[in-house]
């Protein structure tokens, strides 16, 4: 009989050998195992490894929306700044943008070194040290236009001069009056609608919301669904405009706080100690007439919509598939739409018109305001500065500062956000590309009286969205509605009082300054 | 003899300190992840606090919020108790009533291929399952509807998830068929070890088939019916994994339970303390449910006795 042993024993010896090789390749860096050169190569050489969650948009190596090429345009910044400072490796990272990661990263102190997130987010945060003020760097001049030795240039004297929304972009102070996001650029809303459908029922583009009621009817007769929106964009935006058309009327007797700072864009806005303040009042209760007609407002045009609100997907494709005539959406879908060779039909954009008195007897009859503005919000964490923990003397954070202000060259930004049509530039000398056209002149409108989601209290915020789910989808009256909305504004309310120190004394003899302007107005909740 | 009895006492002692010394280790690692944050957890529930700033002592206040005021906590408690009591029910049928097949199958290559082919889901990932019946059978294109469309009953074909009427009862269903794999084992296993001269004794008496299986296999095997009791009741009270992954317990509140509301309190309110009073009033209800169900199965055993 033939012996088999020491193939056997071969064959073991083989395994154990391939398992070894594995697990040491897998040990192995990446880079080194994949022989890469370029940036990973870099990595293991440079002194300072900055890590920018940069934010879907402009990803390098993604395909925007599965459509076109790969984008490299953020790539090829990246590579421009690595030659100027041969010691930094800027690693562009995608992290998932959920506030559970958030807070987990940066409470550890391992967050990335520039995160993107809208920074009302950030607000909440911005007493634990989490965040970084940009203030002291805006102010100064911005370094690479200061080497182009032209004092005629923005940013020459001060970075914040580079940026064209200026109200916009300083109305993004946080209560604490400090800065702590970079306004990169600009987003905004519009209805897309179907242009073909239109001609082919009659119908054309509103000018009031009676209006746009009525051509709603008139689509959904001619046997489309008049329009596509997300739950989420009823609790964002629709929340936030029917607000301001209701209560825009009542600014001169309610807005008690004025803010040096973000008051020329954000004109009359409400505060969170505003809202506590109003709520003790008896406004934003079930007993607020206007409040109530909020959310009446918002059913009636539910009802036009589609009857899925929540699976997002849906809104898009029967809007493309031409079953739906409209679709809310923000400025980034020009691209998906402006690609499509298959779409079948020409397709415009408008904005939501003006609420009138035949729909409430509470419309303000104010131009309807815009909930976009900021679109890419970059904020610098507590891990820019992690070499020495102190802002001041950090030489990681100098690389982080002048990573971003590099971004903000308009030669070097140009190349990010014009390399597709999506959002709109915010640096002066760089103009949008022309498909943004509309969305710059919506982005035109003053802003919302108040945002009610994502800036006031997170749980509020979540409780709404869910209330609305119900709501909308016939699961629950108003009635049961705005009970439970009211009890959820009173718990938000006084986590806040109890949360944050606030000068209640100093809102009530404004309160009372502003009794005589309120005397006129009618249907105020019973504490007025 | 005294030195003797001496050297084995210390040898025995020297013993006994070992395993203790082998069991520090252990209990050191207990201490300080389960025990220690527990107790973490109980003393940061009478503090109001977030990650990241200073705690505020507030005694009972989060417990009183919790019970009394939140109007998130009954509804959820009710979700739970639904999901937990089906759980608790399939979980004590089903499965049983397949290992009963297959331990009456005579064929022992056949008993063999039978336990492998039921225990084959238990490698699947939970989240993998999650999503197939969230994507491909629950969804407005997915198995439930294009059958139901198929069908004629077109009409009926709701949104499972998004809609508060049925996302409670298509949570409760994902799992169907609810026999894979574990718990068949536990009974299987439970059923193999009835003494054969039970079963003699039985046949013998003419006591088989149904009246066999309720009066002679189901009090044998009260054990492993307890062991699963208390497992889906602590899965049932603790579990929100697959409410986060479908629906995040909307629609609305429609399939929250306290779990899930405790997470989000903690990450995504960052109310941390509040989160802990939730998970306090967890662990509670679970020792008490663990305590019940064992005093009452402890009864059911000196019965049989």
């Amino acid at each position: 009989m033939r012996d088999y042993s020491l193939w056997i024993r071969m064959a073991k010896f083989g395994v154990l050998a391939l398992v070894l090789a594995l697990l040491v390749w897998c040990l192995l860096p990446q880079g080194q195992a994949a022989g890469k050169i370029g940036p990973q190569a870099k990595s293991s050489s440079a002194k300072y490894n900055i890590r920018v969650a940069i934010g879907q948009t402009y990803m390098p190596g993604t395909v925007p929306l599965g459509i076109g090429k790969e984008l490299h345009g953020m790539a090829d910044v990246v590579g421009a700044f690595e030659q100027r400072f041969p010691d930094t490796h800027i690693e562009l990272i995608t992290v998932p943008f959920d506030r559970e990661y958030l807070v987990t990263q940066l409470s550890s102190g391992s967050a990335p070194d520039v995160v993107n997130v809208n920074v009302e987010d950030v607000w909440t945060d911005v007493q634990k040290g989490w965040y970084l003020a940009l203030d002291p760097w805006l102010e100064q001049p911005n370094p690479f236009i200061r080497e182009k030795n032209d004092p005629a240039l923005p940013g020459f004297e001060k970075w914040w001069d580079m940026f064209k929304y200026q109200a916009i972009s300083r109305g993004k102070a946080a209560p604490d009056q400090l800065m702590y996001c970079l306004s990169y650029d600009m987003v905004e809303t519009g209805i897309f609608y179907n242009k073909d459908i239109f001609r082919k029922a009659g119908v054309e583009v509103p000018n009031t919301w009676e209006e746009m009621l009525a051509v709603m009817a008139k689509l959904e007769a001619f046997g489309v669904t008049p329009m596509t929106m997300y739950v989420d964009s009823f609790n964002d935006w629709g929340t936030d405009l029917i607000f301001d058309q209701l209560y825009y009327s009542l600014l001169p007797g309610i807005d008690l706080l004025q803010d040096p700072l973000r008051e020329p864009y954000l004109q009359g806005y409400l505060d969170w100690d505003e809202i506590c303040f109003l709520f003790q009042k008896g406004y934003f209760t079930k007993s607020d007439a206007r409040y109530r007609d909020v959310f009446r407002i918002m059913k009636e045009w539910r009802r036009y919509c589609s009857a899925d609100i929540v699976d997002s997907r849906l809104m898009l494709t029967d809007f493309v598939r031409q079953k739906a005539a409209m679709h809310w959406n923000i400025s980034q879908l020009v691209y998906r739409l402006g690609a499509d060779k298959d779409l079948g039909f020409e397709w415009g954009v408008f904005y939501l018109p003006t609420i009138g008195k035949a729909t409430s007897k509470y419309a303000s009859g104010n131009t309807m305001c815009v909930i976009g503005g900021s679109a890419n919000q970059l904020e610098v964490t507590n891990t820019a500065f992690s070499d020495s923990r102190d802002p001041a003397s950090s030489e990681r954070l100098k690389r982080v500062m002048a990573f971003l202000q590099f971004i903000c060259v308009p030669e070097q930004y140009e190349k990010v956000v014009n390399e597709y049509p999506c959002f709109i530039s915010n640096i002066v000398g760089v103009e949008s590309l022309p498909p943004m056209k509309p969305f710059v002149e919506i982005l035109e409108r003053p802003y919302t009286t108040t945002k009610w989601v994502f800036t006031f209290d997170l749980r509020f915020c979540d409780i709404q969205r869910r209330l609305l789910e119900l709501y909308l989808n016939d699961a629950m009256d108003l009635d049961e509605f705005m009970r439970w909305q009211e009890d959820n504004i009173r718990t938000a309310t006084d986590n806040l009082i109890l949360r944050k120190p606030m000068d209640m004394a100093k809102m009530q003899v404004r309160w009372d300054e502003l009794a005589p302007a309120r005397a006129t107005m009618e249907d105020l909740p019973s504490g007025s | 003899m005294a030195p003797e009895a001496k050297t084995r006492l210390s040898h025995r002692t020297r013993f006994v300190l070992g395993i203790y010394a082998l069991l520090a280790l252990p209990l050191a690692f207990l201490t300080v992840f389960v025990y220690l944050p527990f107790f973490w957890g109980f003393i940061s529930s009478l503090y109001e606090f977030e990650i990241g700033a200073s705690a505020r002592f507030v005694g009972l206040a989060n417990y009183r919020e919790f019970l009394f005021k939140d109007p998130v906590t009954w509804p959820s408690f009710l979700n739970m108790a639904f999901l937990a009591g089906w759980g608790v029910m399939v979980r004590l049928t089903v499965p049983l009533l397949v290992a009963k097949l297959i331990h009456s199958l005579s064929n022992e290559r056949s008993r063999h291929m039978y336990r492998i082919l039921f225990l084959v889901p238990i490698v699947v990932p939970g989240v993998a399952i999650q999503l197939i019946w969230g994507i491909m059978i629950f969804s407005d294109g997915g198995l439930v509807n294009e059958f139901l469309r198929v069908i004629g009953l077109g009409g009926f074909a709701p949104n499972w998830l998004t809609d508060p009427h049925s996302a409670l009862i298509a949570i409760a269903c994902i799992g169907f068929p609810w026999v894979g794999g574990f718990e068949v084992l536990i009974y299987y296993a439970g059923l193999s070890a009835i003494p054969d001269s039970v079963n003699e004794a039985a046949r013998l008496e003419g006591c088989t088939g149904i009246r066999k299986f309720f009066y002679i296999d189901v009090p044998m095997i009260l054990g492993q019916l307890r062991l699963i009791l208390i497992l889906s009741i602590i899965g049932g009270v603790q579990t929100f994994e697959n409410v986060l992954i479908l629906t995040r317990g909307g629609p609305g509140f429609a399939t929250t339970v306290p779990g899930l509301w405790m997470y989000y309190n903690a990450f995504s309110f960052q109310r941390m303390g509040y989160a802990c009073g939730i998970g306090v009033t967890l662990f509670a209800l679970i020792l008490s449910l663990t305590a019940l169900n064992l005093r009452y199965f402890k009864g059911a055993e000196s019965l049989e006795g």
